[in-house]
């Protein structure tokens, strides 16, 4: 990776390895002193050749593979996959089919988001938030774990369907569960809004202004935190979406604080929709029959995962295995504004920044080197992450 | 603006430097086939229009048939070329609306101007389309690596069809 | 250490309370070489207070200077291979590696894609291996706690100073 070395530039290379996240991707970060002035991006380390791989897997086995691309919003991959391939075959799976994929969606985007939050909280040094959203996020983990038989990895979605069916005594659990958590994100969101040592490190920092995001490409809660109107869910509605509305949230603060209120605002309006979901559940068949060889043909699937849009180029040549998939994840086009929103704040707020757009590196793709002049200086995501905590003490 | 005048409007936008023009009606889908000189024009009228964003590029690969094959087996929009091909998706979204401009280049001539100068955000499209396909960018702020290892040979393409590595393909016994 | 030579029986009791340090509080480091995610949000979710690995002693930490154990997810990638060998190069002895999940059992999933090596034990030798897509909080911590019963056992190799005042005399 080619460095700018100047004596009064000192480039800060963030990653592969980090210990307090979960995945490696690598970041430079030129500074000058305090301040940042330039930042690129490397990725690939945990790029797996998985469009290619999927050139050589049936369409069954390519739910399982594309299903992997991501631990978190694993279920956002599956359902971008199946609905895409149901639309080339000429089939839609039935509507408690439909009506349980998009129950998975969001419990799905209530674990993504609980999850990010702690994840953000404790690059802020936040760590009694990250310990206590993470204690509340087991309630919907159980709850997927009760559908669906597995914590992480679902596979709620087979080609025309779904595998599990919820019953009366599911659905009354995840009533509750979404009781207990509706009333702690009632919590969360007092604490983000009004804990004064956090909005110091929230308010104002990393502003993206509507044109800049609109400019860069971003997708999801982070374009919406800058009042983009931009939701797959409310602009192409998908499996259940059509007759179950989701509200579009946006926040015109455009700072990480409204990156951290849309998205404990989103979580009411995840618990809102699986609620009259639940109330309005569809009778009938799970599956339907979906040909072991899909027509030729291509599709465009566009879903919208915890993180943004996802999107799937899926091209079949009649066989039994696709031509081509091509998966672009939200992650990609939210990096872009990490890196130019970057410009212009103290290195201390990266950690931050960078949680705040909620990366996801397996979606796409860090320890961290000093270069002072000649002598570099390795420094970890840890050491950064305590520098920033330190910075603001 | 509904989705159906979105397309509108993009299909008189682009009605300049179209080849040809496939509407798709029920799915809000217009794919606008471009030669390769034409795509730095046709995206700038739509980013001057604000219609839409940039939401992938994607690259198929069309390697010449093999004699003795079956060529037919592909091939829904586009009829085969004798010579290999990539073909290359610039995929915009406006609402439910769907725009997709193809170009297709030989790999001869693998060649496209950058929009990076428009539409900043392409920058890691484009150098994943570089890596990928081998298609050369012209004027792409950044060229380095983005996904590949550092240890990764030049001049191989992990997602043209003629790239065999390792077991991914079957009948390969490598 | 190569100067240092104690009487054989001080050098034992030396040892004893070495790996009694070592059992009650191993330090760990945790490498995502090429995973999905799934795994890793596992390991992490065992440091929350539900699972709460803290209270038997074991620490997730930054550096892999100050590791005892490394704990590997995901199929290795090309990028990520020379990565996780420096990382286990810079860990001091004695060191133990984990293997978590089915891709790093085997390479899962992803066996035979273009940018993947395959399981970890083709690049380090692992210790415990810990199978599932991705395993339980409660697997991960059981995995954990056989490597540290196998260290009180003596069944896995902690090489002791005595050891290696020895080899470093013959
Ligand atoms: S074993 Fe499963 S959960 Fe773990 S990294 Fe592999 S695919 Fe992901």
């Amino acid at each position: 990776m080619e460095t700018r070395k100047s004596s009064e530039k000192f480039v800060v290379p963030i990653g592969p390895q980090h210990p307090a996240l979960k995945e490696p991707g690598h970041f430079e970060f030129t500074v000058d002193g305090e301040i940042v002035t330039g930042a690129s991006v490397r990725l690939g380390y945990v790029h797996r050749g998985i469009e290619k791989g999927a050139e050589d897997r049936t369409w069954t086995q390519n739910i399982y593979l594309l299903e992997r691309i991501c631990g978190i919003c694993s279920h956002v991959h599956a359902t971008a996959y199946v609905l895409g391939v149901e639309k080339l075959a000429g089939v839609s799976a039935p509507p408690r089919a439909q009506a349980i994929r998009t129950v998975t969606a969001e419990l799905e985007r209530i674990h993504s988001h609980l999850l990010w939050l702690g994840v953000a909280a404790h690059e802020g040094g936040f760590d009694t938030l990250f310990m206590y959203s993470w204690r509340d996020r087991e309630t919907v983990m159980d709850l997927l774990e009760l559908i669906s038989g597995n914590r992480v990895h679902y596979s709620t979605n087979v080609l025309g369907g779904v595998k599990y069916d919820l019953d009366t005594e599911k659905m009354d659990a995840i009533r509750r569960g979404l009781d207990f958590l509706e009333e702690r994100t009632h919590h969360y969101m007092k604490v983000v809004t009004t804990d004064e040592t956090f909005l110091a490190r929230t308010r104002g920092v990393g502003l993206m202004t509507r044109e800049q995001a609109e400019a860069l490409g971003a997708v999801g809660p982070t374009a919406r935190a800058s009042s983009v109107r931009r939701d797959i869910r409310i602009d192409a509605p998908y499996a259940a979406y059509p007759d179950f509305p989701v509200k579009l949230i946006t926040d015109d603060g455009g700072d990480l604080l409204a990156r951290f209120v849309v998205r404990l605002k989103e979580l009411f309006e995840s618990y809102r929709v699986i609620r009259a979901i639940l109330d309005q559940m569809p009778e009938g068949e799970l599956t339907t029959r979906v040909p072991r060889r899909i027509p030729a043909g291509e599709v465009i699937s566009r879903v919208e995962a915890p993180r943004g849009e996802l999107f799937y180029y899926i091209k079949s040549n009649g066989g039994e295995k696709p031509e081509r998939i091509k998966v672009r994840t939200p992650s990609l086009c939210n990096w872009g504004t990490v890196v130019s929103v970057a410009v212009g704040h103290k290195l201390a707020d990266m950690p931050m920044l960078l949680a705040g757009i909620d990366p996801c590196f397996s979606c796409n793709d860090r320890m961290v080197r000093i270069n002072r002049g000649q002598g570099a200086q390795f420094w970890s995501w840890e050491n950064l992450r305590q520098y920033g905590i330190e910075y603001y003490r | 603006m509904s989705s159906q005048t979105a397309l509108q409007t993009a299909e008189e936008l682009l009605k300049p430097y179209a080849m040809e023009m496939i509407k798709q009606e029920e799915d809000f889908r217009l794919d606008v086939l471009l030669s390769p000189d034409q795509l730095h024009e046709a995206v700038k009228a739509l980013h001057d229009a604000r219609w839409g964003y940039l939401s992938a590029i994607a690259g198929v690969d069309h390697p010449a048939p093999v004699i003795g094959e079956d060529a037919n087996a592909s091939g829904t929009v586009q009829e085969k070329g004798k010579e290999s091909q990539v073909e290359v998706l610039y995929v915009f979204c406006q609402g439910a609306a769907v725009l997709v401009l193809r170009l297709k280049v030989p790999y001869t001539h693998a060649e496209l101007p950058t929009v990076c100068d428009l539409i900043p955000s392409a920058t890691l499209y484009e150098r994943e389309l570089m890596e990928m396909f081998g298609v050369e960018i012209h004027g792409t702020p950044v060229k380095d690596r983005l996904l590949l290892p550092d240890e990764w040979p030049e001049g191989v393409y992990p997602l043209r069809k003629a790239t065999i590595i390792g077991t991914t393909r079957s009948g390969s016994e490598e | 250490m190569t100067n240092l030579k104690l009487d054989s029986n001080w050098q034992r009791i030396l040892d004893k309370i070495r790996t009694w340090a070592r059992v009650n509080s191993p330090w760990a480091i945790h490498f995502n070489s090429g995973s999905c995610n799934g795994c890793d949000i596992e390991i992490l979710a065992t440091l929350t207070p539900r699972y709460d690995v803290e209270r038997f002693g074991i620490k997730l930490q930054g550096s892999p200077r100050h590791a005892d154990v490394l704990i590997c997810t995901g199929p290795v990638t090309l990028q990520a291979r020379d990565r996780l060998i420096r990382i286990y190069e810079q860990m001091p002895e004695p060191k133990f590696v984990i293997a978590v999940g089915s891709c790093g059992l085997s390479g899962g999933v992803f066996h035979g894609c273009y940018n993947v090596v395959g399981s970890i034990d083709e690049v380090l030798p692992v210790n415990v291996y810990i199978p599932g897509c991705p395993p339980r909080p409660e697997a991960i911590i059981y995995g954990v706690v056989q490597l540290l019963n196998s260290l009180k056992s003596g069944v896995s190799k902690v090489g002791t100073v005595a050891e290696l005042v020895e080899k470093q005399e013959a």
